[in-house]
């Protein structure tokens, strides 16, 4: 921004980490406006730091910036304290580069990482000063969109959004901005937009489906409008070589949660893992090849001036030529002092090999996420990870001075009983003695596990959706199972909050009629849910009560298989029949190979791409 | 050390870039003297970085007009290429004005000339008000240290304050210490002001200069 309003400026003043909110970042694009056709303010629903370390924000920028008529700029929540001060400022909502207030821009677009933020979006709009619900905005202005991976689900948000992007944006949202300009010349109107913006693969538009409930307050059907498609697919980005990705982004100039370069080496996952939304939405499993991945590594350190980079994916062990992939990478980046890391470790393929070739891990700790504490369950939820595996690994952790390992855990996963519960501090004891039983652990320091168990949430397009999540009792008495007992020597137990769990599994598997929800919370002045100083459970249960609407229809009740879901018409390729199957292969405890060992033919390969056509 | 040579980078850190801390800043001039492919000095620890020691640092909020960094260079280097390289890599609110050889080391930093522009509908008014409190015996404001809170007597520091008016602003100019043998921050006048005076205008604050004990620029 050049200049700041004077109010601003007093803003400024009485915040912490002024630097959130003024831009001005190396880098960042700043456009001419008379030059520009179309504007986007892409919003992301969280505070500065945290945005500015997601990856999708930089690509999308990136890729809308370089056409020389769109121009997108950042925009993020502001902290509690700073949305005070603009309140009683009257400063509205605006973007970093051009200073601008939101409502000026063309598109308002918001990532939907996780549900804990959907209170943030209306509180955005209202900061904005743009209504909430997409029937009040009439003109071919301002249009609300959102893409990301809770967009899967996006019916407690359908009222509010005039349209959502399926799958991978960097494609379809460039063409939904050309089609917006040429209505705009065409002088066509906001709902003539929508009803063409419909017909393109990959694009959601609520307003053209009716939804019709049953008498027990299940999904009737959905019915489409006005030629929108029966079925939306979403769209996926067939080869990762060719995809748009940014040479460049802002640096932040304060310390951001992820403060280095990152490069997305692969999209999808091989695994499989039952409770894992990503593993299912991100199919088929795309890899970049060696040469795209080196040079945009090389592009963006030379742009950016960072000196670690992340490769970064849902599990970038899984690369298959990733030996091959750091031996490239270390030609130039050792000159340069520029660390790689990873960002997450597998159980089964941790070696000291891998570990030298990284300098990501600090001596103090290692995480490592088995998931669950006993085989069974292990098995239940396709982790294909054994407890041999898991010792193995850590006794060669300690041989190379590590002393300290995490371990994450969920709770509250289907077919689970107090004995899977103990397994897990049996797990988290049988850690500490492979430590005293390792001769080349590390002399005169002591081993320290910490358990970390978070409430599981069954997420649509998993074969977890059908699954009733543990009421709020249950997942305590599980809390206290791990806690209560006194925990093994040199371990220590935590947990997250099941309240925040219970929420988001609401809102996760949610239907249209949670809007209304959503718009009382706004109205309550709830927002920041996932901040613990801002979480408010009993103002929550108030909300649903005004609505007469009951959390616990979402959350705790298990489906039957023939019942009709919200996203039903949504269709990311995995077919719910495939999922079907793995959900009673879940409760039979049997495993499922990961997509490189055999295709379990889930669907994917509809999208022609990756590893469902390039063999494994 | 061999042939390392230091040299003084001076600065303006204003705008968007007032508001980032001051290790925030030496996180952006790191990666911009990496960018600038200067032959920069690495320290020699187990985790090596850029060797760079700051003047004096500024608080969050407060605008520095001529503020200064060393760092060494490792071969030869044209002063005027550096200072552009680095120009080039910073955000652009940090501005480099010009790389020097130093002369003076950084203990020998005493004073700062800072520049308070502070908000009135009517200046005059308003720097009547302030010589009225200056003409007290003692200005008391509680002053935030590491230890907790204790009152200090800040008459003594701007006693010497000059002024001058623009129309809706009082513009105040202070010579105040700022160095390693002990700082006032400026922004207790203004905390002085709404104690005793009950005023809060708004205020900018701006560092113009770096100065040595007999009042010359640090250089």
């Amino acid at each position: 921004m050049s200049m700041y309003p004077k109010e601003l400026e007093r803003a400024l003043l009485n915040v912490q980490k002024p630097g959130r909110y003024v831009g001005g970042e190396a880098l960042s694009m700043v456009k001419d406006k008379k030059d520009v056709e179309v504007r986007f303010a892409f919003c992301f629903p969280d505070i500065y730091e945290i945005g500015m370390s997601h990856l999708g924000i930089k690509i999308l920028y990136g890729a809308f910036n370089q056409i020389p008529y769109f121009w997108c700029e950042r925009v993020f929540a502001p902290w509690i304290d700073m949305e005070a001060e603009m309140t009683a400022r009257g400063v509205p909502l605006y973007a970093l580069e051009s200073g601008d207030p939101v409502k000026d821009f063309d598109f308002i677009g918001f990532t939907l990482q996780y549900e804990l933020s959907y209170t943030n979006i209306l509180n955005m709009l209202k900061l904005a000063g743009i209504p909430l619900r997409s029937a009040d905005r009439t003109e071919l202005f301002n249009i609300v969109v959102a893409g990301g991976p809770c967009a899967c689900n996006p019916e407690p948000l359908a009222d509010f959004f005039d349209l959502f992007f399926l799958g991978d944006g960097e494609e379809v949202d460039l063409e939904v901005m050309e089609l917006y300009r040429q209505c705009k010349k065409e002088g066509a109107s906001k709902k003539e937009f929508l009803r063409r913006a419909a017909q393109i693969e990959g694009v959601y538009v609520p307003s053209l489906y009716e939804a019709a409930y049953n008498p027990d307050g299940t999904v009737k059907s959905y019915t489409p409008k006005e030629g929108a498609p029966a079925t939306v697919r979403k769209s996926s980005v067939k080869d990762m070589d060719g995809a748009y990705f940014p040479e460049s982004f802002p640096v932040p100039m304060i310390e951001v949660v992820h403060d280095r370069v990152s490069v997305e080496v692969l999209r999808g996952c091989i695994r499989g893992c039952r409770f894992c939304q990503a593993g299912f939405l991100y199919r088929p499993f795309r890899e970049k090849s060696i040469e795209t991945i080196d040079r945009q590594c090389q592009a963006l350190c030379a742009s950016t001036g960072y000196d670690e980079i992340s490769l970064s994916s849902l599990s970038t062990s899984d690369y298959s030529r990733l030996n091959d992939l750091l031996d490239q990478l270390h030609t130039w980046t050792e000159d340069q002092k520029i660390s790689l890391s990873l960002p997450s470790l597998r159980v089964d393929n941790f070696s000291p090999e891998l570990m030298a070739r990284v300098n990501s891990v600090r001596k103090s700790g290692l995480t490592f996420a088995p998931e669950a504490g006993s085989q069974r369950l292990r098995d239940v939820i396709n982790k294909n990870v054994t407890q041999e595996e898991l010792m193995r690994t850590v006794t060669v952790a300690f041989q190379e001075g590590w002393t300290r390992i995490k371990l994450y855990f969920m709770i509250g996963l289907p077919t689970e009983t107090m004995e899977d519960v103990q397994a897990i501090l049996e797990l988290g004891q049988a850690v500490v003695d492979a430590f005293y039983q390792c001769k080349d652990k590390p002399k005169g320091k002591a081993v320290e596990v910490s358990l970390s168990a978070a409430a599981f949430v069954p997420k649509p397009f998993t074969p977890f959706q059908w699954f009733g999540q543990d009421s709020m009792e249950v997942l305590q008495e599980k809390q206290r199972e791990l806690k209560g007992k006194r925990p093994p020597r040199r371990v220590s137990v935590s947990y997250h909050g099941a309240q925040t769990s219970f929420l988001e599994a609401v809102f996760a598997r949610g239907d249209r009629r949670l809007c209304a929800v959503l718009e009382k919370a706004a109205e309550y002045g709830l927002r920041m849910d996932g901040w613990d100083e801002c979480f408010d459970y009993a103002k929550w249960l108030e909300a649903f009560a005004a609505c007469g609407l009951d959390p616990a229809f979402y959350a705790n009740r298990q489906r039957n298989f023939d019942e009709v879901f919200p996203w039903d018409h949504l269709d990311y390729g995995v077919t719910k029949e495939f999922l079907m199957e793995e959900c009673k292969r879940a409760y039979a405890a049997q495993t499922t190979p990961n997509c490189r060992e055999k295709c379990s033919g889930c669907g994917a390969s509809c999208f022609k791409g990756g590893i469902c056509v390039g063999g494994r | 050390m061999g042939d390392v040579k230091t040299v003084r980078v001076w600065f303006q850190k204003t705008g968007a870039a007032k508001y980032i801390s001051h290790l925030d800043l030496t996180r952006c001039m790191a990666r911009a003297l990496k960018l600038s492919g200067l032959p920069v000095w690495y320290t020699e620890g187990f985790n090596p970085h850029i060797y760079m020691t700051f003047g004096m640092p500024l608080s969050l909020g407060t605008g520095g007009l001529r503020e200064c960094m060393d760092i060494r260079l490792t071969e030869e280097a044209s002063l005027e290429d550096a200072a552009e390289q680095l120009r080039r890599h910073l955000p652009q609110d940090i501005s480099v004005l010009s790389v020097t050889i130093p002369e003076d080391p950084f203990d020998a930093v005493a004073y700062g000339e800072y520049e308070l522009r502070l908000e009135a509908e009517d200046p005059e008014s308003l720097w009547q008000k302030l010589q009225e409190l200056l003409a007290q015996d003692v200005v008391l404001v509680k002053k935030r240290t590491k230890k907790g809170e204790k009152e200090v007597d800040v008459k003594p520091h701007f006693t010497q304050i000059e002024s001058r008016t623009l129309p809706g602003w009082l513009v105040l100019l202070a010579v105040l210490p700022c160095g390693p043998q002990g700082s006032v921050n400026p922004s207790l006048l203004l905390e002085a002001l709404e104690v005793h005076k009950n005023l809060r205008p708004y205020g900018e604050i701006t560092r113009c200069r770096l100065l040595k004990k007999d009042f010359s620029d640090i250089r």
